[in-house]
């Protein structure tokens, strides 16, 4: 009867193999939702009212820029004004105005302003030969629109579901590879003590309302961490495979750096949630944090170690780090601002600048993968902050001159491209070799897939995986072991984040919030896409890892601060409070 | 505030890109994942068995099956070199075969679930074809060692029920000089020649000259034709396989008379000739389960009127493909409209999930319903009246036309018999061509009379 248990337990994995994308789709498809009920409607925050005609403006945003353009929130039918006159925003100490280099100057309650000025309901602000009062929104009697009542799914229900996604890989990954091992049952329990430990912080400490973009990121690093967990790595000379009942063992050091990155991580994202607190903290750290990413560049290429032909790693003892993937959230950091300051400081310069230096050492470094990440984010920067097209098609035109100049001087670079789109020719090439494996194990895996440990990218028990399988190409192990379902819906969690940071574009508190969630978002989606269809062959295989799923330290860390910028775009991050158990 | 908002639209030029290239990632899954998942490094198959699943006739007859000693065919050795062409080697080289077109589901790869088999070791999906062994068997018999091409298909439903293509070998022994013989004796055996040859046809191509004519003449049935053995247009003697003296049209067609179908090409000219040959699908190919079958050729263009002559015959530069005649029997059987043949009924995964592959379906109209209606009444005055019905089963009204395609260059004539049964309980549609053979209706009809008779049991 032995052969007919085996074929049960092989079904009942295979079944679970079905439910992991399906479940994963249930919790992705209700984070979102959760994330759009949460968002605040398009109702006036307050309103200002026209001291001459009476009539009612709604002030929509937490920063508004007011001025005869019409792309002005506020835009004021008076010859006198400038275009861009002032920006009137909220704060945590209240409201503020602010004249943003107007020619006939701004004045509250008749006063001239030169610095910032903290208005409240009753004051009168005139730009130009406009007044405006500031009003309370229950003063101005505006018509009250009903709403249907939006409900946000239980954070608490969310990540319960996760837990139970990531009981169900524990249990792929114990019975595959051929043999029952305990070994994953480590990193799923240390999974679920990071996951539930800063469910605990960010919600019973902080009493903040949301964690839907933490669970979306526990999914993604879970499935990592316990894909990862059904692969060994290779023995040394003369040391035994670990036994049945082994909780703890060398083998799966893989797993236990990427746990330990994945709290280190969790840190960064808190650290960085309670430093954006304070905008006017951020805006006073930007160029603190600009000389420091400059410094660690300088650091990287005078004692860079080459390793895989990219000098992009300082090892420090036993660690090796990846300084440019900590640069990236520097680079987030230092582009976005907030409005008032946008307004002043128009052109880019100091920015174009810090991005020059970041490419320049990301080429001397060799590491194309992320300078094509820097420059994308670049791009998404910039627009966002000047909107000019113009830019976009200078720094463009600029990118295909420097890549032309790289395959004049540099022509080995170009043998890297030589099979893009012909993959199939290189077979047993180092051009081709990763590409073909990585679409012959994914074909062979299927919609469901092999099964955690019973892959041949990663090899599985045995310890022969292919190059970089459980980095460059773990999309390729994802595809081979847990399907291409699972595969894909991975891939789309990280491209519904750009739905995401886009949707609160104009909810954030802050431009700065805006700029830097949709310019992460952006970032990780481009990540996603270069890793994917590289190893895919739809683009040249770059070697850039996959956010939250790819071992590899240093990039474990910056996704979840690029997670951050999304997490401070959403208006609730900040501004929503539970309430407090104890009042009632 | 708003601008940010609008400006924030950037990001969906990016969501936009990351679709397409799903988009097109999946895409090419889809139509090429089979031929990514059995690509010899893999070691899902190489630690299995490549070619695990069995082929299969219509009757269940295992064709071919896999043990741990390797790749088994069919017991009988007539039968292994009959279907040598529809079944396959195992190395793969016949390129039109079940064993290589369906490899990758042979080797247990399915869309769904790759090559994972849920509940055990990777097994092979089941490749059943519409064809009868035996059938098979018979024509090659037939065939009695010449080399040539036999198709039958059911033009009502589309299955193919026969076909052979010599010369063979047997896949189940190959010659030890397959790979190195010199003298030629196995040139050709990797070819289908039903469907990736073409053979000068001779005068089964006077349909289509009938077809022209049919449409071009009003007064076709009314005319007299006058044959005295030969006829000189252009300068050059066309000659013809007898004196047929005053004939009307059906027997000038059931005569096969050059003379009568050398003037009649003439008369309608370059245009309607070529009009008519390219509507009943020369000059193009078809796809019979992905597999493209060799172009029938007329070509005509710029020739004088004594090539046009010839070319109305037949002869000339004219060529035709074994299947692609079966597919012109089918459309006038089915007044005007064929049923595409193919040849591979189903695929079954080994824990039973079907997907269904063959469908024959409709192709496009060739001839208009009353073109069609007087060819399959030509057809059968052939039959009826000069090759007589007393060669094929009784009731099976079988429409046909042979010929005798002069090859040139000291070799005897290529022997063609092309038609079909008119009787709907027995709807056959057939193409015979036999090299060297003596003449269409000795050759090609003993083949055709050998088929239709097993056929009727």
């Amino acid at each position: 009867m032995v052969p007919d248990l085996e074929a049960l337990q092989n079904g009942i994995l295979y079944v679970i193999r079905i439910l992991i994308p399906l479940l994963s789709i249930v919790v992705l498809a209700r984070a979102f939702h959760s994330i759009k009920a949460g968002r605040r409607r398009e109702e006036p925050v307050i309103v200002l009212q026209n001291t001459v005609t009476k009539e009612i403006v709604p002030v929509l945003y937490w920063e508004n820029s007011l001025g005869r353009s019409r792309s002005c929130d506020i835009v004021l039918p008076d010859p006198t004004a400038s275009r861009d006159h002032a920006v009137l925003m909220r704060r945590e100490s209240g409201w503020i105005v602010t004249d943003t280099g107007s020619k006939a100057g701004t004045r509250v309650n008749g006063r001239s302003i030169k610095q910032p000025a903290s208005v409240s309901p009753g004051d009168i602000i005139t730009l130009g030969s406009t007044s405006l009062m500031l009003q309370r929104t229950s003063e101005a009697k505006l018509p009250q629109k009903v709403h249907r009542a939006r409900h946000a799914a239980s954070p608490f229900g969310l990540l319960l579901l996760v837990s139970v996604i990531q009981f169900f890989l524990l249990l792929e990954a114990c019975f595959g590879g051929g043999e029952f091992s305990l070994l994953p049952v480590f990193p799923f329990v240390a999974l679920q003590i990071m996951e539930w430990g800063l469910y605990a912080y960010s919600m019973r400490m902080l009493d903040h309302v949301s964690f839907e973009l933490e669970t979306i990121g526990f999914l993604l690093g879970g499935t990592g961490v316990l894909l990862l967990s059904g692969m060994r790595g290779s023995l040394p000379e003369g040391a035994e495979a670990p036994g049945m009942w082994a909780i703890f063992d060398s083998s799966l050091s893989t797993v236990y750096m990427q746990l330990l990155t994945m709290l280190f991580g969790i840190v960064v994202f808190s650290v960085l949630i309670w430093l954006m607190g304070d905008l006017d903290r951020v805006m006073k750290l930007r160029p603190w944090i600009a000389g420091a990413a400059i410094l660690l560049f300088a650091v990287n290429l005078v004692f860079a170690s080459a390793t895989y032909g990219a000098g992009n790693w300082i090892k420090i003892g036993p660690i090796s780090l990846q300084p440019s993937e900590f640069i990236k959230i520097a680079f987030v950091f230092v582009g976005a601002s907030t409005l008032d300051r946008l307004q002043t400081k128009q052109n880019l310069t100091a920015f174009l600048a810090f991005t020059g230096v970041c490419l320049v050492s990301l080429f001397l470094m060799r590491d194309f993968g992320t300078a094509c990440i820097f420059f994308v984010t670049f791009l998404f920067i910039s627009f966002m902050r000047s909107g000019s097209i113009r830019t976009i098609v200078l720094a463009v035109a600029a990118a295909v001159f420097g890549a032309f100049l790289i395959l004049q001087f540099r022509p080995y670079v170009l043998s890297r491209f030589q099979g893009w789109r012909h993959v199939w020719d290189y077979v047993n090439e180092s051009q081709g070799y990763q590409q073909v494996r990585v679409l012959s194990y994914g074909a062979s895996g299927g919609l469901f897939g092999m099964g955690i440990g019973n892959g041949m990218l990663g090899g599985g028990r045995s310890g022969n995986s292919v190059f970089a399988a459980d980095s460059d190409l773990v999309f390729g192990m994802l595809w081979e072991e847990l399907g291409l379902i699972m595969a894909i819906v991975v891939v789309c969690a990280i491209a519904m984040l750009v739905f995401c940071a886009r949707s609160d574009a104009t909810r954030s508190r802050s431009t700065f919030y805006s700029i830097a969630a949709c310019a992460a978002a952006g970032s990780l989606l481009f990540q996603a896409c270069l890793n994917v269809f590289g190893v895919v062959d739809v683009l040249p295989l770059t070697g850039v890892t996959l956010p939250f799923v790819s071992a590899g330290g240093s990039s474990m860390v910056s996704v979840w601060g690029m997670l951050a910028f999304i997490k401070a775009g959403d208006e609730r991050t900040y501004a929503a409070r539970r309430p407090k158990r104890k009042r009632r | 505030m708003k601008t940010t908002g609008t400006r924030s639209l950037i990001l969906v030029l990016l969501t936009l890109a990351f679709v397409a290239g799903m988009a097109l990632f999946l895409s090419e899954y889809v139509t090429d994942g089979g031929s990514w998942a059995i690509q010899p490094f893999n070691k899902h198959i190489t630690q299995g068995q490549s070619l695990s699943g069995r082929v299969l006739d219509r009757n269940g007859t295992v064709l071919a099956y896999s043990d741990e000693t390797g790749r088994i065919y069919h017991d009988d050795q007539t039968i292994r070199l009959a279907m040598l062409h529809t079944v396959g080697d195992t190395r793969g080289y016949i390129s039109s075969s079940a064993q290589y077109l369906y490899r990758a589901e042979l080797s247990g790869y399915n869309l769904i679930t790759g090559l994972v088999s849920p509940f055990g070791k990777i097994k092979g999906s089941d490749v059943t074809l519409t064809l009868d062994a035996n059938l098979c068997k018979t024509a090659y018999q037939a065939l009695s060692g010449k080399k040539g091409a036999v198709i039958v298909y059911n033009y009502q439903t589309g299955e193919v029920l026969c076909e052979v293509s010599a010369p063979s070998f047997d896949p189940g022994a190959p010659p030890a000089d397959l790979d190195t013989d010199e003298t030629g004796k196995y040139d050709g055996v990797y070819l289908n020649n039903v469907l990736s040859s073409t053979y000068t046809p001779g005068s089964i191509f006077k349909i289509v000259t009938t077809a022209a004519a049919i449409e071009a003449i009003p007064e076709l049935d009314s005319r007299t034709f006058t044959c005295e053995g030969s006829v000189i247009i252009n300068g050059n003697q066309i000659n013809c396989t007898g004196v047929h003296g005053q004939i009307d049209f059906k027997t000038a067609l059931a005569h096969s008379c050059n003379v009568a179908f050398g003037e009649l090409a003439v008369e309608l000219g370059e245009d309607r000739m070529t009009e008519m040959a390219n509507r009943l699908g020369f000059n193009s190919s078809y796809s019979v389960c992905g597999v493209t079958t060799a172009k029938s050729v007329y070509q005509v263009d710029s020739a004088s009127d004594d090539e046009l002559a010839w070319s109305g015959i037949g002869q000339f530069t004219d060529l035709a493909n074994p299947m692609h005649m079966a597919i012109l029997m089918s459309a006038i059987a089915n007044d005007g409209v064929p049923t595409m043949p193919y040849f591979v009924s189903n695929i079954t995964t080994s824990f039973g999930l079907p997907s269904g592959v063959g469908h024959g379906g409709k192709g496009e109209r060739m001839l208009s319903t009353s073109t069609a209606e007087r060819l399959q009444t030509y057809l059968r005055y052939n039959v009826s009246s000069y090759y007589g019905d007393s060669m094929f089963p009784a009731g099976m009204e079988v429409c046909a036309k042979t010929g005798t395609a002069e090859v040139g260059e000291g070799k005897a004539p290529t022997g063609w018999m092309v038609g079909f049964s008119a009787n709907s309980a027995t709807p056959y549609a057939f193409a015979i061509a036999v090299e060297e053979g003596s003449s269409g209706i000795g050759s090609a009809g003993s083949v055709a009379s050998a088929v239709l008779s097993a056929l009727a049991g």
